[in-house]
């Protein structure tokens, strides 16, 4: 179920990718995309357990039943992903801002016309 | 040798900010750099066995260097210099020289890895890097070009993440081998982002306005190394994981058909140039086990033909059909097609014939086909009038000394292929795409329309290309 909202939250991305006009928009469509992807990272890290993986003595309190730990590794490798998205996403913007002097509307037809030969 | 490799890999990474803070070496330190990693490379055609190194466990980093490698990494440091001698004396900042070392490492490091987040890594920061050189001369043009590009290849990375993570999830390890228990639908995300990263097949078509609006420089270290960044994690799959060897190869034949197609109908220098990149890209994939040597003539003589097509006085070749250029740049300019088109005496013969031996057979009629159109599309090069006058940039020279020489040293590697047969098949074939191009390609004039390769359409040809690799993955 969750696995479901998750992949619809990266289809919706995508689409959004497609079918906005607004360059603008296109971009925030590219950050619920990737929203979509952590959160996917996030919700198979957590397919073993929901314990944040800090190892401690946990033995002495439940001896009977071990800890269900979630998996820290996509975990740790989600937050390269995230770093990197955000400074993309920061210089795409920064982009966008150069491009909007000239095309005020920054609809993508007209930005694709203006600047191709 | 492993401290060295971990030090090879981190130098460009110091280096390109200490190039900040003592601007006054830029250049120096980037030549550095690519000294650097062709010693490197080096070293490693020396080295006995293939270098495996595991940074912590099974789902740390893993770094794979061999000869395969070594080819690549060679191509990388071989441009590089060839660049940066090229603006030696140009007025650009240290910002240029600082992008162009980080680009230089991080394609490196994507040369060593071996799995995949390492290699998401090398790749985002080859991407941002690249689309800051693009952006480099900051018209609007050029921010564009440099927002589309960092565009694609992000759209195209998020869907390589998702594959990466189910691969993870059916192996828990993120390496390459573990390719061979992942789901359909992950090996179909992983390859969608890799094939749209490096510009191969249908979802590659970002490339040829990317490459040819770019500036001089900047193409030459596009076509010449970066695009290789993709292609590199595809040949290594293929040689690690059997079962996906006759999907790369498939993919390499539709490639070189498609760039060729186009690059023969082309009017443009820079993107016939492009395109033809986009066909070269295929040779590499449609016969994994012999892609490096082929990569390492590739980059030499596409870089090279970037750099003189960046000094010939126009563009369109119907001008320069009237218009003679200097004899020396049209001797350059004969010497690196004759290479591309595989004539013997050069490195792209015997790159040529090497891959062409280890095809398919099911694969041979569409290389030489592809072959063929290499020849056509090269005939517009070599039968320019020459004989006119123009000034070059001063590094131009050596720039084109250090590339053309690698083109003729590299002929070495591969001497057995000097046989008779060998030597008068590409004859044969150049001969007959000469024939062509002076019967019909040279009065031909098609426009072919660019409507796939429009923002829009290019991410969505991504969702096509993913469906149709899914059916082929399962098949």
């Amino acid at each position: 179920m969750l696995e479901a909202f998750v992949l619809i939250t990266i289809i919706c991305g995508f689409f959004g990718i497609i079918f906005k006009k607004n360059l603008l928009m296109k971009i925030i469509s590219m950050d619920v995309m990737s929203t979509g992807v952590v959160a996917y990272y996030v919700l198979i890290a957590a397919r073993s357990g929901l314990f944040t993986p800090i190892l401690a003595d946990f033995s002495a309190a439940s001896p009977a039943s071990p800890v269900a730990y979630a998996d820290p590794v996509p975990q740790a490798v989600i937050l390269t992903a995230i770093v990197i998205g955000f400074s993309i996403q920061a210089l795409m913007l920064v982009g966008v801002m150069k491009l909007s002097h000239d095309n005020p509307t920054l609809e993508i037809s007209q930005v694709e016309l203006n600047n191709t030969p | 040798m492993n401290s060295l490799t971990i030090v090879w890999i981190a130098l460009p990474f110091f280096l390109g900010f200490v190039v900040y803070l003592i601007p006054r070496l830029d250049r120096y330190l980037a030549l550095a750099t690519g000294l650097a990693s062709a010693t490197y490379a080096l070293l490693l055609f020396l080295a006995a066995s293939p270098l495996r190194l595991q940074l912590l466990d099974q789902f740390g980093v893993t770094l794979l260097l061999d000869s395969l490698s070594g080819y690549f990494i060679l191509t990388n440091a071989l441009v590089t210099m060839a660049v940066v001698l090229y603006c030696w004396s140009s007025d650009k900042t240290a910002f240029f020289y600082a992008q162009l070392i980080i680009l230089h490492g991080s394609v490196n490091a994507a040369f060593a890895c071996t799995d995949f987040i390492s290699l998401y890594v090398a790749l985002e920061v080859s991407g941002i890097a690249a689309s800051l050189l693009i952006a480099y001369p900051r018209t609007d043009r050029s921010i564009w070009v440099a927002l589309r590009y960092l565009f694609v290849s992000n759209t195209a990375m998020l869907f390589y993440l998702v594959g990466a993570v189910l691969v993870y999830q059916s192996s828990h390890t993120f390496s390459f081998v573990g390719l061979r228990q992942a789901p359909p639908e992950a090996l179909a995300l992983i390859f969608m982002g890799l094939l749209v990263k490096g510009g191969v097949f249908v979802s590659g078509l970002w490339l040829p306005l990317t490459h040819s609006e770019s500036e001089t420089p900047v193409s030459a270290m596009l076509s010449g190394a970066v695009v290789k960044a993709g292609v590199y994690p595809l040949v290594r799959a293929a040689l690690e994981v059997e079962e996906l060897d006759p999907l790369i190869r498939s993919f390499g034949v539709g490639t070189a058909l498609l760039g060729v197609a186009y690059a023969v109908f082309e009017k443009d220098t820079k993107r016939m140039l492009a395109f033809h990149t986009v066909s070269q890209l295929g040779f590499i994939l449609a016969a994994p086990e012999v892609g490096g040597f082929y990569a390492l003539t590739h980059g030499l003589v596409k870089s090279a033909l970037f750099l003189i097509a960046g000094s010939l006085p126009s563009r369109s070749l119907k001008d320069l059909q009237h218009q003679p250029i200097d004899a020396r740049i049209w001797l350059a300019l004969a010497v690196a097609s004759f290479s591309i088109s595989g004539f013997p005496l050069l490195s792209g013969f015997g790159a040529k014939v090497l891959t062409m031996q280890s095809l398919a057979s099911w694969q041979v009629i569409a290389m030489n086909l592809a072959a063929l159109g290499t020849a056509i599309s090269f005939a517009k090069f070599i039968f320019l009038p020459s004989g006119g006058e123009q000034a070059v940039k001063p590094g131009f020279w050596l720039a084109l000394g250090l590339l053309l020489g690698g083109l003729v040293a590299a002929n070495l590697v591969y001497i057995e292929a000097y046989t008779v047969a060998n030597i008068i098949k590409p004859l044969a074939i150049i001969a007959a795409g000469w024939l062509l191009y002076w019967l019909l390609f040279r009065r031909l004039t098609v426009k072919l329309p660019r409507l796939l390769e429009q923002f829009d359409h290019l991410i969505g040809v991504m969702s096509l290309s993913l469906v149709l690799l899914f059916w082929m993955v399962l098949a």
